[in-house]
């Protein structure tokens, strides 16, 4: 009985704790959806959720397009063309050279790590100049295909990735190896059939976060994609904001809104595969 | 389906442009003006299409050879519209032009064009900012030199003052477009509350400070100013009583006392409760006053904005009809307000076609696409342009007149460096240090003065 | 192609001890396609007083130079060091604590865990920045809720050092990125170490300090540089509540400027994560290593 009451009040206090965080985690975007109902006036001078004069105005106008070239639903496609493929070609070129990297000795293996963690230091803003000059001169800019954009990923060139499974890796004992070597399988079949069940919690993070991060890419876009009707949803949320005569804020947070429950569901339906992780890495090794 | 309709009509121009400009004179102008209108639109309409032959003769020598036109631009929605609208009237009239058209938000979009002016990438036509051409092209080779063009582009319609301002090494960079000035404007409903009538005069602003303290309390000003504002109100307050130029000749034009005398006078305004302190003003939490939730429900009653943005501040308003626009104060000379070209159109230097790129300036900007742009990109400085926006009854409401107020109180033009990142920036920028050096720390005003100097002029000297 | 129709390559020696090379192939390849032109010229760039627009007028230590004799700069610098080392560590073992937590097996862990990877997923959204100012201005949430205690809140917006500790709350309160990856690591944790530990009767803290830790030290060591890089980058981020977006040298496409700031800020990143490298034997355990 009073092991029970005891675990109730842990119980309690971790729920309490769990919850106070959470709401204020949450407030940001439950004022998000207030605020999309209310008008600029309103949105500058209450941080209440519920709008004193409620309109519909932001969501109506969100749904406007430009000269039939582009809306919302074609900007979040467009998202789509340029999110989906990033994630699949990091996930799999990020795996490779990681397991390269964590599993392997070779001539110069400690000089190309090294090479590997500097790109991590330098920042993209002065990268930016050459890379641009680079993709012009390849025809690469304003492709159909988003190659500025994706292409690079193909190459393992998001080294906090590379980074990232290298550490998962070398926390997987290397007897696991050794032991689907005795069993015969070669490098290949190393990784696919013994580490990379291991490692799936460590891709599913890295999908995400390259599918979070690239739906918020806004820089990128801006300077690789300059056909109206092949911008993704982060240009075109912010299309309507005229820093010079004003414009309506409800309308700005509508389109975010709306172009961020995806990010929401995936992120809510990737859980499973934490969860599968439990029982999975209960199961002896 | 629309392209094969026009592929269609484009057998009979004359029929496709009576249908074209038709349908544009029909949704802006039925609107404002009642049923006799109409026949007067539609008289016009024969004389545009004539009128658009022309420019098409001029520009395709060999017509019907096909072009293709990049244009870019940056903006809000209203001005993508028309924007659009008015090249698709274009390209019906022109079949054998295509204009693509890249546009967005301002946010970024600097950046966007230095890389692909740096790439050798960006478009045949840019919208751009006037300030601009000194950074991208100081020598003058930056853009195409518009002067080459002048027998497609009707350059008489413009003053010669503000075509000098796009001159770089005697190479015109640029068309300009439309300019803006600084305006005062007041929120009549705070001052009728405590009893004013709105000030006319630094007289009546400094004397109005007190009275809003002991009558509306002490958290309502007269007006507020950021950093930026403080220091334009500076430049109009010593332009006005030194009669001279800000800046003159890439040095900064007032002596030590005088800038000092300037300070004394800004402090004055804080000190006579004029205006909230900056510290008051960042602790408002916003980081312009249209955001700025005292400005919004009228404690803060006043403010210096350009005269473009008057939409912006006049609808941020609980109720917009109480901002009314203020005389220029002259208590101490002539007033000279801070004006400036607001925003150019270069062509690339680039583009296989300067000729046809000319003529579709020439469209935009003096011919029929001026009804269709309306004032999207501020009051036109087209002398035609304004003319055919006058007799169509479009040059009205508060933009126009906040226009033509700013217009008639400029004396002196502004260096083309006064808003230089190093001085303007917000967050790094002199002016902002400056400024609160005197607001936070109530600075000595010739050690501002020394420090005013010395940014300026070394901004100055990039030239 | 020949060494292939060789017979005894994929016997020799060579091979065998080389092999995993092929797996950094396509990175490499990346690598000089993507990154060695941009970084190389970056670099050369630093020695140069170079202007997009108006070309290279020089050449030599300018840039470095300015950098160390320009007090905004050196101010800015300074500035970013104490915001790193007041959100690094407070955002690591605020993640690490609630994806403890959230390990656990308790009820709508799934909804809990989205809730709050949600500031995260809002990352730069211009509400954000809307909202984090309302809530710290002079009339906003905090000070109202201080004035109930009767205590006067300072102007949090307009003094700097106040401002400096609301953006490292800002980012502290985006963990979301750092809680997925120790969520991650903490599944690799062997369900038995737990039992066998409660069963030997050690609390659950001290599981955690004795067990969790150590065990996930390589994925924590991942954490701090990273976000030790972050950190540092947003060597123009500080300003992001003032106003956001590139600054000063970048502003004013100065490039010579910019490269040089970043090649400073290179070394610098280069020399913590060498350190922390160096330390690694003391605390960080890999299970590939012989005990």
């Amino acid at each position: 009985m009073t092991m029970e009451t005891k675990k109730k009040v842990s119980n309690f206090f971790k729920y309490l704790i769990l919850i106070l965080v959470g709401c204020i985690m949450l407030y940001p975007l439950v004022w998000m959806v207030g605020a999309s109902f209310k008008d600029n006036a309103e949105i500058f001078s209450s941080i209440g959720f519920i709008p004193k004069r409620p309109t519909l105005e932001g969501y109506k106008n969100a749904m406007k397009g430009y000269g039939g070239d582009i809306n919302i639903w074609w900007s979040m496609l467009n998202t789509y063309k340029i999110v989906i493929p990033k994630v699949i070609f990091t996930v799999f070129s990020a795996t490779i050279a990681a397991y390269g990297f964590a599993r392997f000795k070779f001539i110069g293996h400690d000089f190309f790590f090294a090479l590997l963690m500097s790109t991590l230091f330098l920042p993209n803003v002065v990268l930016n100049v050459p890379q641009f000059i680079m993709y012009t001169k390849w025809g690469w800019v304003d492709s159909p295909l988003y190659l500025p954009l994706i292409v690079s990923t193909l190459f393992a060139q998001d080294t906090y990735f590379v980074f990232m499974l290298i550490q998962f890796m070398r926390n997987i004992p290397k007897e696991l190896d050794e032991a689907a070597k005795i069993d015969g399988c070669n490098m290949f079949q190393t990784l696919w059939l013994v580490l990379v069940p291991v490692l799936k919690p460590a891709m599913t993070s890295v999908a995400l976060f390259q599918f979070m991060w690239s739906n918020n890419d806004f820089m990128g876009p801006l300077l690789y994609v300059s056909t109206p009707k092949r911008y993704p949803a982060a240009i075109f949320v912010k299309m309507s904001m005229d820093a010079d005569t004003g414009f309506s804020w409800n309308r700005i947070l509508a389109l975010s809104l709306i172009s961020i429950i995806p990010s929401l569901v995936i992120f809510f339906l990737a859980q499973d595969q934490f969860i599968d992780g439990v029982t999975a890495g209960s199961v002896k090794g | 389906m629309k392209k094969t309709f026009t592929k269609v009509l484009a057998g009979s121009m004359a029929a496709a442009m009576v249908l074209g400009l038709g349908a544009c004179g029909g949704s802006k102008t039925a609107e404002t003006t009642a049923a006799p209108a109409t026949t007067a639109a539609a008289a016009e309409t024969t004389k545009a299409a004539e009128a658009a032959k022309e420019t098409t003769a001029a520009a395709a020598e060999a017509a019907g050879e096909p072009v293709s036109l990049r244009i870019s631009w940056w903006g809000g929605d209203s001005r993508h519209e028309a924007t659009l609208k008015a090249l698709d009237e274009y390209m019906a009239a022109n079949p054998n032009v295509k204009v693509e058209s890249e546009y967005g938000a301002w946010s970024g979009w600097q950046d966007k064009i230095a890389q692909q002016l740096n790439g050798n990438s960006e478009p045949d036509l840019l919208q751009i900012n006037w300030n601009w051409i000194y950074q991208f092209s100081p020598d003058g080779t930056g853009f195409y030199d518009m002067n080459q063009v002048s027998d497609v582009f009707d350059l008489t319609q413009y003053d010669q003052k503000l075509l000098d301002q796009m001159t770089i090494d005697g190479k015109l960079q640029g068309i300009p477009v439309s300019s803006t000035g600084r305006v005062f404007y007041w929120n009549k409903a705070t001052f009728e509350k405590a009893g004013l009538e709105v000030p006319k005069s630094f007289a009546d602003i400094l004397a109005d400070g007190p009275i809003f303290k002991d009558k509306l309390g002490d958290d309502y000003y007269p007006m507020a100013c950021g950093s930026y504002d403080r220091t334009i109100l500076l430049t109009y307050y010593l332009q006005e009583k030194y009669n001279k130029a800000w800046v003159e000749d890439g040095k900064l034009n007032f002596t030590e006392d005088e800038l000092a005398d300037g300070f004394d006078f800004l402090k004055s305004l804080e000190d006579n409760h004029c205006m909230p302190t900056l510290e008051k003003l960042t602790g408002d939490g916003a980081d312009s006053l249209d955001k700025n939730p005292n400005y919004i429900d009228g404690h803060y009653a006043g403010l210096i904005e350009w005269d473009s943005s008057v939409n912006k501040v006049q609808k941020a308003l609980e109720n917009p009809d109480d901002l009314v626009i203020g005389e220029y104060p002259a208590d101490y000379g002539t007033p000279s307000t801070v004006y400036k070209i607001s925003m150019g159109f270069a062509i690339s230097k680039n583009t296989e076609h300067p000729k046809e790129a000319a003529a579709l300036l020439e469209y935009m900007l003096n011919g029929d696409g001026v009804k269709t742009l309306g004032t999207e990109r501020g009051v036109p400085a087209s002398a035609k342009a304004q003319k055919t926006l006058a007799d169509a009854d479009l040059l009205k409401g508060m933009v126009a007149d906040a226009a033509k107020a700013s217009a008639a109180n400029y004396v002196f033009p502004l260096s083309p460096y006064y808003e230089d990142a190093s001085l303007k920036d917000s967050a790094e920028g002199a002016y902002a240090s400056i400024m609160e050096a005197m607001s936070y720390d109530k600075a000595d005003s010739h050690d501002l003065a020394k420090q005013m100097t010395e940014a300026v002029n070394a901004a100055e000297a990039q030239a | 192609m020949t060494e292939t129709k060789n017979p005894g390559f994929f016997q020799s020696k060579f091979w065998r001890n080389n092999k995993g090379f092929v797996f950094i192939i396509p990175w490499l390849i990346g690598f000089c396609l993507f990154k060695a032109y941009p970084f190389l010229s970056s670099l050369v760039y630093s020695f140069a007083d170079y202007e997009l627009f108006k070309g290279i007028s020089g050449w030599g230590l300018m840039n470095y130079k300015e950098i160390f004799e320009t007090t905004k700069i050196k101010t800015a610098f300074f500035t970013t060091f104490k915001y790193a080392f007041m959100t690094v560590p407070l955002k690591l073992i605020f993640a690490l604590f609630i994806a403890y937590i959230l390990n656990f097996k308790i009820k709508g862990v799934k909804m809990f865990r989205t809730v709050y990877y949600i500031p995260s997923i809002l990352g730069g959204s211009v509400a954000i920045s809307v909202l984090w100012k309302a809530i710290f201005k002079d009339d906003g949430i905090i000070n109202m809720f201080l004035g109930f205690f009767g205590v006067e809140g300072p102007h949090w917006l307009s003094n700097k050092s106040a401002a400096l500790f609301i953006i490292c709350l800002l980012r502290v309160w985006q963990f979301g990125s750092s809680m997925v990856i120790f969520l991650a690591a903490l599944k690799g944790v062997s369900e038995d170490l737990y039992e066998a530990a409660s069963l030997d009767g050690a609390s659950k803290w001290r599981q955690f300090f004795s067990i969790t830790v150590p065990l996930i030290t390589p994925v924590i060591f991942y954490n701090l540089v990273t976000q030790l890089v972050q950190a540092f980058q947003e060597f123009n981020g500080p300003y992001i509540i003032t106003q956001g977006g590139p600054r000063g040298a970048f502003k004013k496409y100065n490039m010579g400027l910019a490269s040089a700031q970043a090649w400073v800020l290179f070394i610098i990143l280069m020399i913590f994560t060498a350190i922390l490298q160096w330390s690694q034997k003391h605390w960080v355990y890999y299970s590939d290593e012989e005990a």
